[in-house]
């Protein structure tokens, strides 16, 4: 090449160097993930095989696994009047809304946004939007049915989030995610959890029941001289403090032991007197399940509607035992252990599993979603098969340009640029943790395709007919050259804009790797190209 | 250095009108195949199951598609749209959207022996609202485009050929999606967008080196065609190569075949819409559109 290489005058191809060094870099260097390199001192070359040769992260269709992609149940009322900072008064509020529209306590939530408004939210599928906004005009706000919408507030879905990705985490599914999908106008979100080598069914039973734990005081109340039973719930997860693994003493039933919050405890503790709890026989469930006595429920997944259990499965119903002596103390509030107990340990592992993980506020909408479910050795394939394609795709282009230029000087380092700028699109999935799927490996077969057109054009424009003599010439016919390119950009990422915004899921990827490979071929791999040509035609 | 061996178009030898009338006819002909599609289905093109809701199994069986679909539709209330074959597996398409059906369906798979490689189910509400949000996509990008090449072009004749141009481009390979029974999938609408991307890189050329530069309109027609055409061939063979290894008469890799089929229809498109339809509109403005 050129007798006297400046690296002034080239800082455009010693930059693309570097970049392709540091992509290579995020590819392939060993990195600890959390503590694992740490511990890994000794074997770390057999620690960091396990998860394959490179730092590259696979996506569902390249790994295998189900991924559900559901909305949540629920409905939302933007900006009703209430003071922010009342506490007791948005209680009442949503104690009015339950009762108005026969709900559960857990299906009404108020929440305030600012000093003198918030929203409140439904979580019902069989309230409709007129009878919530008429409840709402009951209880005195100036809401109208065109004001509620459909869908539920962020920290709602950041809730979610949350206790399911707890869920997946504490049922030991390796490898699960959970996410949140929104499309960037905002009507829409979504959550996605993924799970690896599963399959739909195992990840469906997991999330689609809100996963509420409820302890129900269920006694009987005289009424007009008839004997009635009533139900009423004294705490949800809410009010637990800490949970401890579940367990089945020798000789006892299987449980699970935990502290409550002080205000659960003392609200538990005040009921259990109040509804005559402390000095009654213990439960008879197990004997008479219709005429049980004072029983304490432990409901699962279940709601309490006006005195009635309307949902769900009674896992267990005891007695007071030690608990009426310790609060007949008063010494529960301030040692406010507790024991919970179950028919089996595998229902007690699935209460402590719920009890930990939190209720879900709402349930998802999995039959307004979408599910995938690809087997991990069909994945597997689609990863080897994909690669081959993209290096068959690779070639084809590298022998056409051979084929035009017949002259390896130019058709070398033009599929040499090409490639750089696959890898550097590589290297920037694996520094930011992008999960590569289908989408993104058509991506990343369309930049072959853009990225060599444009460096047709450069070579075109500079060895036209006629002597680059000066770098004068050169830089006039690169600067023509590039603003055709530039044009070309700006179309392809106004094309694809709609793509990456729209919450269509799979094809978000697609847009976004194209994007990005149109962006660091014009600011990147181009220029690079140009100066490598210079070298040549200035020799 | 060689050429390609373009066909060496004599543009002086014919008029624009001569030009114009193959790519026009062509279009005509793209646009009644889609009229007439509508007319006939309903739809401007048959959606699959991005766009309607239902599930699609892949599954390796013994059994012949005919027996598969028979299996199926005895022992469950589903209604199976088709049975494809792909590479060594089959892929099964059947209506049921709910969960708890999809899982009925694995599970028959499975008592028949049937291995599910994949399954995959959309609901009609989220297909529904994918539908809209894919319309809402392409007719975005599509004036995201025009209003940006007349920001670049700023005269109305040439920034217009290119809209023209791009419309063609989409336009034909939606045609030709009928005509082929390929549905109109994410991986399609994807393909279509890129299209949008794609094409417009040879008419920018076209245009600019026309307008921009000095010199005789036929050899700056010439010089960019050169070009133009190395590009568009280029990627042409790319998008051969990927549909054909990933088609499932070799690799059956999903989402990759639809996106190559797409552009590579499209893209033939773009080298009859560039070099006839826009080149003739360019000559109409360089000779007789400059004084109005």
């Amino acid at each position: 090449m050129s007798r006297n290489f400046s690296l002034r005058e080239n800082w455009r191809i010693v930059l693309l160097v570097l970049i392709v060094l540091g992509s290579a870099v995020s590819i392939f260097a060993p990195v600890g993930n959390g503590g694992s390199a740490q511990n890994a001192t000794v074997e770390n070359a057999s620690e960091s095989a396990t998860a394959g040769p490179t730092n590259l992260q696979f996506g569902l269709e390249l790994s295998g696994g189900t991924r559900i992609r559901a909305p949540l149940v629920g409905m939302t009322a933007e900006d009703v009047g209430f003071n922010g900072s009342d506490p007791q008064g948005q209680a009442k509020l949503e104690r009015a809304l339950t009762n108005e529209l026969s709900l559960s306590p857990q299906d009404v939530r108020v929440q305030p946004t600012s000093q003198n408004s918030g929203t409140v939210e439904v979580f019902n599928e069989n309230v409709t939007q007129e009878e919530f906004a008429r409840a709402l005009q009951n209880q005195g706000k100036d809401v109208q049915t065109d004001d509620i919408r459909d869908g539920v507030t962020d920290k709602t879905l950041e809730t979610a989030e949350g206790v399911l990705d707890r869920k997946v985490t504490g049922a030991g599914l390796s490898g699960g995610e959970v996410s949140i999908s929104r499309s960037t106008t905002g009507d829409e979100a979504f959550i996605v959890v993924e799970v690896p080598n599963k399959q739909p069914e195992e990840v469906v039973d997991l999330i689609d029941e809100r996963g509420t734990v409820l302890v129900v005081a269920h006694f009987p109340v005289e009424q007009n001289g008839t004997k009635t039973y009533r139900n009423v719930q004294l705490f949800t997860q809410e009010g637990i403090k800490s949970v401890d693994p579940a367990d089945q003493p020798r000789g006892g039933r299987p449980g699970v032991p935990i502290t409550l919050k002080q205000d659960a405890a003392k609200n538990f503790s005040n009921a259990m007197r109040e509804f005559g709890f402390l000095s009654q026989p213990p439960c008879t469930y197990a004997a008479n399940k219709n005429d049980s006595g004072h029983c304490l429920y432990t409901v699962s997944n279940g709601k309490v509607v006006n005195g009635t259990i309307t949902k769900g499965e009674i896992v267990s119903a005891a007695s007071m035992g030690d608990l009426s002596t310790k609060m007949k103390r008063g010494d529960f509030v301030d040692d406010p252990r507790f024991r919970i107990t179950s028919a089996n340990l595998s229902e007690a592992q699935n209460l402590a599993l719920d009890m930990r993980a939190g209720a879900l506020p709402t349930t998802l909408n999995i039959d307004e979603g979408t599910s995938t479910y690809i087997q991990p050795s069909l994945a597997e394939k689609f990863k080897l098969l994909s690669l081959v394609t993209g290096l068959f795709t690779m070639l084809a282009v590298a022998g056409t340009v051979a084929y035009r230029y017949r002259e390896p000087r130019i058709a070398v380092p033009m599929v040499v640029t090409a490639a750089a700028e696959v890898f550097i699109l590589l290297g920037f999935s694996a520094a930011i943790g992008l999960a590569i799927d289908l989408s993104h490996i058509a991506g990343f077969i369309a930049v072959i395709g853009t990225g060599v057109d444009d460096l047709v054009i450069i070579a075109d424009e500079i060895l036209q007919q006629g002597d680059v003599s000066t770098n004068r010439v050169f830089r006039s016919r690169f600067r023509k050259a590039f603003w055709v390119i530039g044009a070309a950009a700006a179309t392809t990422i106004v094309a694809m804009l709609p793509l990456a915004a729209l919450s269509l899921g799979d094809l978000q990827g697609f847009a976004l790797i194209t994007i990005v490979g149109v962006l660091v071929g014009v600011l990147i791999t181009r220029p690079a190209y140009g100066d490598v040509i210079r070298n040549l035609v200035l020799d | 250095m060689t050429d390609f061996e373009v066909p060496d178009v004599e543009y002086s030898r014919y008029t624009n009108r001569q030009l114009a009338a193959i790519p026009l006819a062509v279009l005509a002909v793209a646009l009644l195949i889609i009229a007439g599609w509508y007319v006939v289905t309903g739809v401007p093109v048959t959606p699959g199951i991005d766009f309607t809701g239902g599930t699609e199994l892949q599954i390796s069986a013994s059994d012949s598609p005919d027996q598969i679909e028979q299996t199926f539709e005895s022992q469950l209330p589903y209604e199976v749209d088709s049975v494809v074959e792909s590479g060594d597996s089959y892929i099964v398409t059947i209506q049921a959207t709910e969960q708890s059906e999809v899982n009925e369906i694995m599970n028959t798979a499975e008592e028949e022996g049937y291995t599910v490689q994949s399954a995959q189910t959309r609901s009609a509400a989220f297909s529904t609202d994918a539908q809209r949000q894919a319309l809402i996509g392409v007719a975005v990008a599509f004036v995201g485009m025009s209003v940006l090449t007349f920001v670049l072009f700023r005269t109305f004749v040439p920034s217009i050929a290119i809209v023209v141009s791009a419309f063609s481009d989409i336009m034909i390979p939606v045609a030709l999606m009928n005509v082929f029974g390929i549905p109109l999938s994410l991986g399609t609408v994807a393909a279509l967008l890129m299209l949008i991307g794609y094409s417009v890189d040879s008419d920018i050329l076209l245009n600019n080196s026309i307008l921009r530069r000095r010199g005789d309109f036929y050899e700056s027609t010439y010089r960019a065609r050169r070009t133009g055409v190395t590009m568009t061939l280029t990627s042409i063979v790319a998008m051969v190569v990927m549909t054909i290894f990933s088609s499932p008469l070799v690799f059956g890799i999903p989402l990759l075949p639809d996106i190559g089929l797409i552009l590579v229809f499209g893209l033939t498109a773009d080298l009859m819409n560039t070099y006839l339809l826009n080149v003739s509109l360019l000559r109409y403005y360089k000779y007789e559109g400059v004084a109005g």
